[in-house]
Order: structure tokens, then sequence, then C-alpha cells
């Protein structure tokens, strides 16, 4: 019975890896971010500009799962770019106007875990410290990760990075 | 007499290897295409809902939406810098939208935008089919409106303006 009992559980979990590594579009994209970088070790301070969800999906880290998350930097240029600490990132659902914040840390990284708040999409997404905010101009239809939209080069089909740009606004906030 | 047969079968082989190698026709080209003039209307709304580059403003998708809130034609354009969708912008997206089920959204237009849920977009649109990005209208709303009367062959232009300001 117990020797039935393990080759069922061994099958299970045999099973559920397979599955699991079963999404090579995924894997791809998870080998492509490459490792770690030099004297950065897993935390919430590593991996700034890159895709957190791609990871953070429930399957893998601590914590497992984001619901958003991204990084923030100073300026759009010059390389190598600045990480942009005590960010207010303020998400503000479109329909019902509810909001979040979260807040940067000093690798310019925020990360939102779906126990603290699942956000009901659409939604706008603005950055602000002191006097100083910058909007986005458009809405995040489903993407939790900055990175999934905002990467370098700037494109047809992306804005660049997430950065604080140096414009005084009344209040520090912006019209949604 | 031989010279007579040779040309013969000179001539079918050259209609034979002329008819292999024509163009095909337009696939794009369907029965009863939607309105094309109107259709800036319907773009606007349609990417302000679902054009953002996470949605349909990409060009992973089949429903690929280029215009101001999301995924630009331009090479030389980008996300962030505020131009309004342009006439070409519009031209790609309305090939776009009539491409995806031709020969049901020519249907639809010939019956004058009868049960416009026929199509695959509509539906997801409206969330009754599954759908990502859930469901960005519902049925009745200003978008959802813009786009069955341009389906109906008159596009409500007011109604597609307001969704595309919400």
């Amino acid at each position: 019975m117990n020797a039935v009992r393990y080759v069922l559980v061994t099958s299970v979990i045999a099973i559920a890896a397979a599955a699991m590594s079963c999404d090579p579009v995924h894997s791809d994209a998870i080998t492509a971010l490459g490792g770690e970088a030099p004297g950065v070790g897993t935390g919430p301070e590593h991996r700034g500009g890159q895709p957190c969800l791609l990871c953070h999906d429930g399957s893998l880290g601590s914590p497992a799962q984001f619901s958003i998350a991204g990084t923030v930097y100073e300026m759009p240029a010059p390389e190598p770019a600045t990480p942009a600490l005590g960010v207010t990132v303020t998400f503000t659902n479109i329909n019902d106007k509810k909001t979040f914040t979260a807040t940067t840390n000093q690798a310019g990284n925020f990360y939102v875990t779906p126990s603290q708040w699942a956000p009901s999409y659409p939604i706008t997404v603005s950055v602000s410290r002191n006097n100083t905010a910058a909007c986005m101009t458009t809405h995040v239809g489903r993407e939790g990760s900055c990175a999934g939209c905002h990467v370098e080069p700037v494109g047809p089909a992306s804005p660049g990075r997430v950065v604080l740009a140096p414009v005084p606004v009344d209040g520090g906030a912006c019209s949604q | 007499m031989n010279a007579r047969l040779t040309l013969i079968v000179v001539a079918l082989g050259a209609i034979m290897i002329g008819g292999a190698c024509s163009t095909p026709a337009d696939s794009r080209a369907i029965a009863t295409p939607p309105d094309a003039a109107s259709f800036g209307h319907v773009a606007q709304a349609l990417v302000r809902h679902c054009g953002s580059l996470d949605c349909h403003g990409t060009t992973k998708r089949n429903l690929r939406l280029y215009g101001n809130e999301g995924l630009r034609l331009a090479a030389d354009a980008s996300p962030s810098i505020g131009v309004p969708t342009t006439d070409a912008e519009v031209s790609e997206d309305y090939l776009s939208v009539i491409g995806l089920e031709p020969e049901i959204l020519s249907a639809v237009v010939a019956e004058g935008g009868a049960r416009p849920e026929r199509l695959t977009f509509v539906r997801k649109a409206r969330g009754t089919e599954s759908h990502k990005g859930d469901a960005p209208l519902r049925e009745g709303d200003e978008t959802d409106v813009c786009i069955t009367s341009w389906l109906a062959g008159k596009t409500d232009v007011a109604r597609c303006d307001l969704g595309a300001r919400q």
C-alpha cells in the first residue's frame, strides 16, 4: 500500500513538474533575462528594469507572486540609468477611481502582492516625489510588469523606461 | 500540322505557367466591406479601449491596433510623444479589423448590422467570450454602439467620439 501511494505521489509530482516546464515561450523569456547582476542578490533590489511578473507569477520567488511591480528611474538618459528612490507610484482604476500606492526602494524597484492589492483593470499610473510627477497618458489594460511595455530603446512599441521626469507639477500630482 | 500542334501545346503551357505564377486575389477584399470613410472615429474608440501596449497595441495580436494610446506605425514614432492617431494608422487598423473574420463581417454588414455578436471581436470586447482583457465594453455603451452602428452602415460619430474620450 505504501509503495502504491509512493508511486502515485511521485507520479503526480512528476506530471506537475512536467506541466510547469511545458511553456517554452515562458522559459525562453526567463532565460533571456540572464543571471543576477554582480553584487546584487535576490531580493527587493534585484533585476531592476526587468519584467518582474515573468518570474513572480506564483511559481517562483519570495514573495512568489506580484500583482504589479516595476522600476522607476530618475531620467530617461544618459546610461547607466539612475534608480529613483522614494518615489510614490500611484495606481488609479479608471472606472471606480480607487487608488493604491507603492514606494520605490533604493534600486528604484517597487512591488505589490495580491494580498496587498489586486488591481481591477484598466488602471492609470503616475509617479511622484515632492513637487515632481510624471503620469501615463494611456492606461494599463492587464500587464502587471511595467517592463512588459516600458523597455529600452524608445520606439514605436515602447515609451522607454519609467522615469520621474523633472517637470514640476502643482501639488506633485497628475490629473488622471 | 505539327507546327500548329506545337503552337497549341506551347500556348497551353504558357497559360498553365502563367496561372501558377499569378498573384492571388487580394485576400483582404471582402464581399461587403464596412464603411472605411467613417472608420477613423471607430478606430479612435477602439484604440482607446483596446489599443494599449499590453493589449491589442502590439504586433503579437491578430487584432493589431495602431494609435495614440499605444503602438505607433511610423518607425521613428513612440507611444510617449503624444501625436494623434494618424490616417495611416487608421488604415492599418481598418485592415486589421476587417481581416479577422471577413466572411462573417461581410454577412453582418450585408444584413444591416444584424446580430453583430456573430463577430468574435464583438463578443470578446463585451466579455461574452473568454477574453484575457476581460470586458472593456458593455453592450450598449458608447463604444459598443459606435462599433455596432458602424457595422450597420450608420456610424454614430457622436457616440464614437464619446467612447474615445472615456
